[in-house]
């Protein structure tokens, strides 16, 4: 059986290295190009929640107020947040209260049900009703590129599914860096104009110059959720997981529901006993086991940001523990405290790493852009495959080769420009969709996935280098006129932000401006007529390809 | 359709083998690791769980690298059942 030749593992270790990144890196692509794309934008998931919800105020510039008296009553809002939850959910297993701040004057409520799903809702800080919506443009914001990018909105299977891919990626990387003969002279090489040597040595600029951020971006990935993706180790050595990260990080054990009612200490008290040992205001109270003798309580700390000071470990804004129903603090963790040792300590920093948790603005920008080289190098990748191959099939299918290339023809179009116009027809979504709808978050996100798949469909039935023009030609229109439907919906564009000093929400349009004059710049430079006599085989090619 | 071809078939054994396989040796040594490293228990796996991706990484190039499948589960086989079993016998309270 080991003789059988099946194209891997066979030559030289380089030899058999190409045929994985080949192979590997195709199946792989199109999922991590997914995760690449959205993940850059989910780097600014606020500036686009700004953006999409339109009544939420400015970005300050001191973000995170250290004064505890900062114009919101924090004991009254746990109050009427314990009122609404006695009211409304008795019978939760976990209650969870966001404070207000300059960033959301409402109370934000978080709860799991007795079938432990995860539900919230908003009540105003000064009535303790819910608050209105309907005249609010509601919307899931940035948060749905964050979670395209590490779960594609699919819970625990999402993060696996991702994380599977993730592994893909470092395998690719590390089979790319193999089969690499000449790592430093590709670094200066580009031969554009020139077919399939123009895509590799474009693949090869890109993943080179991007390499250390890539393989950083992957690792620290899979390390955010080692607990989930490896969970081998503390399911040999312990009980439960909740008991190993108790013991890592040395706070009190979580408790099993016993089903003996206990009524609850006064919130109020345990919040003005935390903010004292803090001595900063709180953020959030998160309550396990409401009203059974096991009931505990934490109060979070606020995490504050010092502008100009930037680290990568112990910014945390500390937590003070209770039981929940003596209201007797458990134990406390002062700000900037470290727990767990060195192996948490490089945890912690793998996940800031993640996370671009540092270095404010700058990164941010530093982390889109070489986000969005690494979706060029996934792009180019799956683009090099076919170019090699419309020149000359290699014939790796048999008599079924050509229906397969036909398929990672309309892959590549239906991802590399249908998911980008699916994230661009998401804004488009948020401003179009009728105000006070139910479930209007929802909605959008199914206008981003149904403008994803009829974008896979259109590939599906054009000819494959019509597809490409059409759809950046769309992806121009939507991309550029982006600023003028936010103006006639809501009175709104770019240079009102400019004026009034909004960067966040001017630079969704300018990044949206950006991409459409380069889809313009891609539909021409596909349309032009063509000298180079390279060009007609290619054409010639892809039509036999096609039939 | 027609029976699946040796070619195929190896092929198929040797994705398997590097995926499973090397997730099941991966797991195998963050339970060993998690045992035997020279810090408190808790730290000791979670610097193991960190390493693992790296672990399975250098697994499944190595099992896209060596011809001889048989070797390969063979090695997988073993390793895993090795270090599964030292790592439950010295952590001591599985």
């Amino acid at each position: 059986m080991s003789k059988v030749q099946s194209g891997a593992a066979e030559g030289g270790f380089r030899q058999a290295m190409a045929w994985l990144h080949t192979w590997g890196g195709l199946w792989a692509c199109w999922v991590l190009f997914v995760i690449f794309l959205t993940g850059s934008l989910g780097v600014f998931d606020e500036p686009i929640t700004r953006w999409m919800k339109p009544h939420l105020p400015q970005a300050s510039e001191a973000t995170g107020d250290t004064r505890m008296g900062d114009g919101f009553d924090r004991p009254q809002a746990v109050r009427m947040a314990r009122t609404w939850f006695e009211e409304n959910q008795p019978d939760a297993h976990f209650w969870g209260i966001g404070l207000p701040s300059d960033e959301d004057p409402s109370i934000r409520l978080f709860w799991q049900d007795p079938q432990e799903n995860f539900h919230n809702a908003r009540i105003d800080a000064s009535t303790g009703n819910p608050v209105d919506g309907s005249r609010e443009r509601d919307s899931e914001g940035g948060h749905h590129f964050v979670h395209m990018h590490f779960e594609f909105h699919g819970g625990t299977a999402g993060i696996w599914f991702v994380g599977a891919f993730t592994m893909a990626m470092l395998v690719a990387l590390v089979s790319g860096i193999v089969i690499h003969k000449r790592i430093f002279k590709d670094f200066f090489t580009f031969r554009p104009g020139k077919g399939q040597r123009s895509w590799l040595d474009a693949h090869n600029a890109l993943s080179v110059l991007s390499l250390p951020f890539q393989l950083m971006i992957a690792y620290t990935g899979l390390a955010t959720f080692y607990a989930l993706y490896m969970p081998a180790g503390i399911a040999a050595h312990y009980d439960s997981e909740e008991a190993y990260f108790a013991d890592l990080l040395a706070q009190p054990a979580a408790q099993e529901i016993t089903g003996i009612a206990a009524p609850l200490a006064a919130f109020d008290g345990m919040l003005l006993h935390a903010e004292q040992q803090l001595q900063r205001p709180a953020s959030f109270v998160s309550i396990e086991h409401p009203n059974d003798s096991s009931a505990s309580v934490r109060v979070f700390g606020r995490f504050i940001e010092k502008p100009g000071e930037y680290r990568l470990l112990g910014d945390g804004g500390g937590r003070v523990f209770f039981n929940g129903v003596t209201g007797e603090q458990s134990d406390v963790q002062m700000p900037g405290e470290l727990r767990g040792g060195a192996a948490q300590d490089v945890q912690s920093v793998m996940a800031n790493l993640h996370f671009a948790a540092f270095g404010g603005h700058l990164v941010r920008w530093l982390y889109f852009i070489s986000g969005l080289a690494g979706a060029a190098m996934l792009a180019t990748g799956a683009l090099l495959f076919m170019v090699k191959r419309r020149q000359r099939s290699l014939n790796e299918f048999g008599s079924a080769t050509p229906r397969v290339y036909r398929v990672i023809e309309v892959l590549n179009v239906g991802t590399l420009t249908g998911l980008t116009i699916a994230c661009v027809a998401f804004f488009w979504g948020n401003r179009l969709l009728p105000l006070g709808i139910a479930d209007r978050p929802e909605w959008e996100i199914a206008v981003f996935f149904a403008v994803w798949l009829l974008s896979v469909v259109h590939a599906g039935l054009r000819p494959v280098a019509r597809a490409w023009v059409e759809q950046l030609l769309a992806l121009a229109a939507l991309c550029l006129l982006l600023p003028l439907l936010n103006w006639l919906t809501v009175g709104d564009q770019l240079f009102s932000y400019l004026q009034r000093g909004d960067g966040e929400r001017a630079g969704v349009e300018l990044v949206a401006l950006g991409t459409g004059v380069l889809s313009l710049w891609g539909a021409w430079r596909l349309t032009r007529p063509r000298r180079a006599p390279a060009a007609g085989r290619q054409r010639a090619a892809a039509a036999q390809a096609r039939s | 359709m027609k029976s699946i071809s040796p070619r195929s078939r190896a092929l198929l054994s040797r994705t398997l083998a590097a995926l499973l396989g090397g997730y099941a040796l991966t797991c195998a040594s963050v339970i060993f690791l998690g045992a035997v490293l020279p810090l408190p228990k808790s730290q000791a796996i979670l610097a193991a769980s960190l390493t693992s991706f790296a672990v399975y990484t250098a697994v499944i190039v190595w099992a896209f690298a060596t011809p001889n499948l048989t070797r390969i589960w063979r090695v997988l086989l073993i390793a895993s059942l090795a270090l599964t079993g030292a790592g439950l016998l010295l952590g001591g309270d599985a």
